[in-house]
């Protein structure tokens, strides 16, 4: 059996678009633009790459998009100060603090100084804790992606045998949180469990999130199971760079029902739930109905 | 084989020993540790456990004072009531008794409490802490349950752990604690297919569903830990959610219900009475100091 093909570059297209068509009937109905301040302290190159792309993607869906580039010797004081003053400001809906932020920085300090109800990234300590009770909250980006495409190609997940690898705050445990949300039976594996391989087999869901390189293979999937890979990976062969996944590829995709690739899988769904946060965090902040299936 | 029956009293007086002279400490520096209980409307129902915990404040060396407000009070009332006795020093823990009359949304209350004096470890941030696992406040029965698993000389790191209920103050607060401590974590609820093919793969198992009989001894595997968090009354006497008679026959462990993990939770609540007075204490310390 030859796994299904989760088209994530599409599937992201395809939330931008109802995210660009919900923006245009806010405007419409409501006179509201959403906006989305993304706050940049420092040179990081890969992180002004990653501002550059959101500020691009969220002009292209018709909200407004704030950027803040700080110096790299910003002070504490001068950043809260700055966030304090997004967190009063009407036109943002969305604050979204680029990390990670230079050493002399307490990120901890500075993302819980965020109001929740903007904290578009979903790690404010009170978002976690709503999340973990179940409670509304904003959601963090990648495992919400995930989500709607189990969502897409399940239809209902309720019952299903999901199994998370990786523990981490951003990934992992958002992830089994949502997936206890949509009434799944979870496991949360990580590098600690004794027998990866029978955990995973018994997954009619599986979701990688380690970070190591194709370490789950086809043996340790369960035929027919949707794979989500989460990992991004960076390797040399062939003397070639290339980048892969948590999962080795080939021998899952043989064995798996659907599978997300790597790159074009989850990747593109993280700055579109970014933008669907965005919109979210709009509607709640305005009383209006939250947009259908944009939101956990 | 028979099950080691886990004695919850004897675990609870070590910790209220502990918790004592952590209190004596606390008291000697001027910062004696305090609670205030709160219950709405007619207290039949929550009276017990009020007096179960004025006992435990007594033994533990912690001061406690029951309040009890008429049903008519409103929401925004009792968040005034909150607010005061956030900004009281001479309060360091709030407990808010459940029942509630409908109009009281419990959830509302519990995020007006100041997480620092969040003793029931019910505040989101709270619950993010552990999920960050940085235990400072935990809800003290998944606290207490874990804490139970903690004196069985199992090693937690790797341990295959099964908890059936994902209850937002019990199941999955367990779940996150133990995962934490480096354990691999299934959780089942009412709609998994088949809770015994996990629960059987566990070294060990919590159970907190509110359904006397739910886990029967063929779904253990021999030897493991079965901590029952459950409390139901049946035919007037008070059982768990495992069948005890099957269960004991193959477990390693087993907690008795009553005598279980009951007595170590409001242990555990006066633990996070005197450890909020404690962070209390630092945090006036560190802003004092700061002024000067």
């Amino acid at each position: 059996m030859t796994a299904k093909v989760i088209d994530g570059k599409a599937f992201a297209a395809n939330v931008r678009a109802q995210v660009a068509e919900h923006v245009a009937r806010l405007r419409e109905e409501n006179g509201l633009q959403p906006g989305l301040a993304v706050v940049l302290v420092g040179e990081d190159p890969a992180s002004k790459v990653y501002v550059k792309n959101k500020h691009a993607s969220t002009v292209e869906v018709g909200m407004a998009s704030f950027e803040h580039r700080l110096d790299a010797s910003t002070g504490e004081a001068e950043l809260l100060a700055l966030i304090d003053q997004l967190n009063a400001d009407p036109k943002v809906h969305g604050i979204l603090v680029q990390l990670p932020l230079p050493g002399h920085l307490n990120s901890e300090l500075v993302i819980n100084r965020i109001d929740p109800a903007k904290d578009v990234d979903g790690f404010h300590i009170s978002n976690v804790g709503l999340l973990g009770t179940g409670q509304k909250s904003m959601v963090p980006c990648t495992p919400l992606g995930c989500l709607m495409m189990l969502r897409d190609h399940h239809g209902k997940l309720a019952g299903l045998n999901a199994v998370v690898v990786g523990r981490s705050n951003i990934v992992g445990k958002p992830m089994a949180q949502l997936l206890l949300g949509d009434s799944c039976t979870v496991t949360i594996a990580h590098s600690r469990t004794k027998d990866l391989a029978e955990v995973c087999k018994r997954a009619d869901i599986l979701v990688a999130a380690v970070g190591r390189p194709e370490m789950i293979t086809g043996d340790m999937v369960r035929p027919g199971a949707t794979v989500i890979d989460v990992g991004i990976n960076r390797i040399e062969r062939d003397g070639k760079a290339k980048l892969v996944g948590d999962v080795h590829y080939e021998s899952a995709a043989a064995v798996a029902g659907a599978i997300t690739p790597v790159p074009g899988g989850v990747g593109p769904m993280t700055i579109a739930c970014l933008l669907a946060n965005t919109l979210t965090a709009c509607c709640r902040a305005n009383g209006l109905a939250e947009p259908e299936g944009l939101t956990a | 084989m028979t099950a080691t029956l886990i004695d919850g009293k004897a675990i609870a007086a070590r910790m209220r020993d502990e918790t004592r002279a952590e209190a004596g400490r606390l008291t000697a520096l001027g910062w004696a540790p305090k609670l205030v209980s709160i219950s709405v409307g007619d207290v039949a129902a929550a009276e017990l456990y009020v007096r179960n915990q004025q006992r435990s404040a007594e033994a533990a060396g912690v001061g406690f004072e029951a309040r009890n407000y008429p049903e008519s009070i409103s929401l925004e009332q009792l968040q005034g009531v909150l607010a005061g006795l956030n900004a009281d020093p001479r309060v360091n823990g709030i407990i808010i008794q459940r029942p509630l009359p409908a109009h009281i949304p419990v959830k509302a209350l519990q995020k007006a409490v100041h997480p620092m004096k969040d003793v029931e470890g019910m505040h989101p941030s709270s619950i993010g802490n552990i999920v960050y696992n940085d235990l400072t406040l935990g809800p003290c029965t998944a606290v207490a349950a874990v804490e139970i698993l903690k004196t069985l000389p199992l090693k937690m790191e790797g341990l295959d752990v099964c908890v059936i209920g994902h209850s937002e103050i019990v199941g999955k607060p367990i779940a996150f604690l133990m995962m934490g401590l480096g354990a691999t974590v299934t959780v089942c609820h009412h709609m998994t297919r088949q809770v015994a093919v996990h629960s059987r793969a566990a070294d060990a198992v919590f159970v907190a569903v509110g359904k006397p009989g739910l886990v029967r001894g063929e779904m253990l595997k021999p030897g493991a830990a079965l901590v029952d968090i459950g409390i139901n009354r049946v035919d007037g006497k008070t059982v768990g959610d495992a069948d005890f008679a099957s269960c004991k026959d193959v477990a390693g462990w087993i907690t008795p219900v009553p005598g279980g993990v009951g007595p170590v939770t409001v242990a555990i609540l006066m633990k996070n009475a005197v450890l909020a007075t404690a962070m209390q204490m630092d945090h006036y310390r560190s802003a004092f100091a700061a002024a000067v």
